[in-house]
């Protein structure tokens, strides 16, 4: 009998064809799909998170991970009726004005869903107004922002500010990430949240989701 | 006539003695980013880099790449330019490839950026091998004669292999990070492939840079630990090691850009025989101090950096900033095999007085060896 710890252990070895093999045999086997996904897929996906931030596991370790829970979702969500709840909260992503560096905010993306976040990724060069139509329109709860240079974290702040002067700040936790940035820059523009990695993300999204 | 700051770099990078602690300051993104607003201080307009730095007492960091240039054999290249973005186009006799860059000086950075690699999916190989079997490296040393003489004795021109060892050309150029890891765990032996060509393509590097008179060579550029520790032992370490080697040979002392996170990669590059680490930026940008630093390596590798780049916002207080100076001087006392600098660059909203700052609190407490 498949169980699900099997299926966490798969996905923190980064094991993309016994994940999936698990996840089918555990359908043929009548275990209820939305708990392969939390016990399972996600459960995983957070242990290789928490490695990832102290130290253990590498950028390729959560790749490996992500991938796997990726393809065991395609083989689930046929089976996942619509009140099986897989989702920790949405969250809206994006590299802010005149910056282009997407791949820390890539990863971001890639992990949160691997945790069960539904992400939408705006790309790069994402200016404040479209950040602010972005939550007007996907009502996310969660707004992360990226940047890579010095030169463009002042857009972060700019971005808090839009959202302040459309009256939709208090509609969501913004949090912040990038080379340059601090949790001092972080304090000092009024963002929720700064996450210094990957990991730091993943933990940072589900405090503010309160889980 | 006293010590210039290039003399002074050399010997630190050399291990040798010095009388105060060597300075050589970054500001290109600084500099880009006002040049190209028109808000360079009044004081500065017209003026180049090494100007600016040596009215603030600074030696300077004039960046360029490579003296070498790349051309092909029996491939067309093509390239289109859609300002700031350029795509490349490789045709070869068995596929086509294409690279789609973006470069954007006046916003800082000075590098180009690939937002669209040549990689695509495993039919690619082909086409990426034949272009790697078909590369020729060829001397080009002209504009590096030019940034040379505007160094002068006041800085060094950084220059050498271009940004990126062979299999980091690979990773970050041809295939992308996330493509790559994938790629060496899905076909490992194409990936192995590609990184036997472009080492016989670093070689030609090498020798070029073997031959000139550049001083301290640039071996690779832009590390992290979270990307390249899984990797490094395997085939960083070797090409460092073999290019540091001949390098050696050459009478010359070896460098690398080393300003990202390098928490687990500071005991292994003392595995690479790198004697220079280039750009290095401690914590509040990493998650290492100097003091960790030196304590790990001691007098076996030469730092150059130690000023985290964000200290020169105006975020941070006068005081808060020399406060940092000190408490690094304090860190690096007595002060050998170091060289100030900043992780990596003046920001553009970067104080260019806080350099003048540097050059001053070293005059005031930098005589080697250091009593602080």
């Amino acid at each position: 009998m498949v169980n699900c710890s099997a299926v966490r252990q798969a996905v923190i070895e980064g094991d993309e064809e016994r994940t999936v093999a698990l996840v089918r045999e555990a359908l043929e086997q009548n275990v209820n799909p939305a708990e392969i996904v939390a016990s399972g897929l996600q459960a995983g996906m957070i242990t290789v998170g928490d490695k990832f931030s102290s130290g253990e596991f590498f950028i390729p370790d959560m790749l490996f991970a992500a991938r796997a829970v990726t393809r065991a979702l395609d083989v689930l969500r046929p089976r996942l009726s619509d009140s099986d709840t897989i989702t920790m909260g949405r969250v809206v992503i994006g590299t802010v004005a005149s910056d282009i560096h997407d791949i820390g905010k890539n990863l971001v993306g890639m992990f949160l869903e691997g945790v069960g976040f539904e992400v939408l990724d705006l790309g790069t060069d994402v200016s404040a107004e479209r950040f602010v139509a972005a939550v007007k329109e996907y009502r996310p709860d969660i707004l992360g922002m990226s940047s890579l240079l010095t030169t463009t974290m002042s857009s972060m702040e700019a971005t808090i500010q839009t959202l302040e002067s459309a009256g939709s700040r208090h509609q969501v936790k913004v949090i912040i990430g990038g080379a340059p940035v601090t949790q001092h820059f972080a304090d000092r523009i009024g963002a929720d949240g700064y996450g210094a990695d990957g990991g730091a993300a993943i933990k940072l999204c589900r405090k503010l989701m309160g889980r | 006539m006293g010590v210039s700051h290039k003399a002074r770099i050399l010997a630190a990078a050399r291990k040798q003695a010095v009388d105060k602690l060597p300075f050589c300051a970054r500001i290109d993104v600084w500099y880009n980013y006002h040049s190209g607003h028109g808000t360079l201080p009044e004081k500065y307009k017209d003026w180049n880099m090494v100007e600016i730095l040596r009215d603030q007492g600074a030696g300077a960091q004039v960046r360029h790449l490579r003296i070498w240039r790349v051309e092909y054999d029996n491939l067309e290249v093509t390239t289109q330019e859609d300002p700031p973005y350029k795509t490349t186009e490789w045709r070869t006799p068995v596929g086509t490839v294409s690279l789609r860059t973006v470069f954007r000086p006046e916003e800082g950075p000075w590098i180009v950026y690939e937002v669209d690699h040549p990689f695509k999916s495993k039919e690619d190989y082909p086409a990426i091998e034949y272009i790697f079997e078909n590369t020729r490296i060829v001397p080009d040393l002209s504009e590096y004669r030019q940034k040379e003489e505007m160094a002068g004795e006041d800085g060094m021109v950084m220059t050498g292999m271009d940004l990126y060892s062979p299999m980091q050309q690979i990773m970050r150029y041809w295939l992308g990070y996330e493509r790559f890891f994938y790629e060496l765990r899905d076909h490992p032996a194409q990936v192995e492939r590609l990184y036997e060509l472009q080492k016989e393509i670093a070689k030609k590097k090498l020798e070029i840079l073997g031959e000139s008179t550049v001083e301290i060579p640039l071996l690779c550029a832009n590390w992290s630990d979270e990307f390249h520790t899984p990797v490094f032992a395997k085939y960083f370490v070797p090409w460092l090691r073999e290019a540091s080697d001949y390098l050696h040979s050459k009478g010359k002392v070896t460098q690398v850009h080393a300003d990202g996170e390098m928490k687990r990669l500071i005991p292994l590059f003392l595995e690479t025989g790198v004697d220079v680490a280039e750009a290095w930026s401690p914590a509040p940008m990493t998650s290492v101090t100097t003091a960790e630093l030196r304590k790990t390596w001691g007098d076996r590798v030469t730092i150059w950096g130690g000023i985290p780049a964000v200290l020169f916002e105006p975020q941070y207080s006068e005081e808060e900033f020399d406060a940092y100076i000190k408490s690094l001087f304090k860190e690096i006392a007595p002060g050998n095999n170091f060289i100030v600098g900043m992780g990596d660059n003046l920001p553009f909203d970067g104080r260019i007085e806080r350099v003048g700052r540097v050059a001053e609190l070293i005059d005031k407490y930098g005589r080697v060896p250091m009593e602080i």
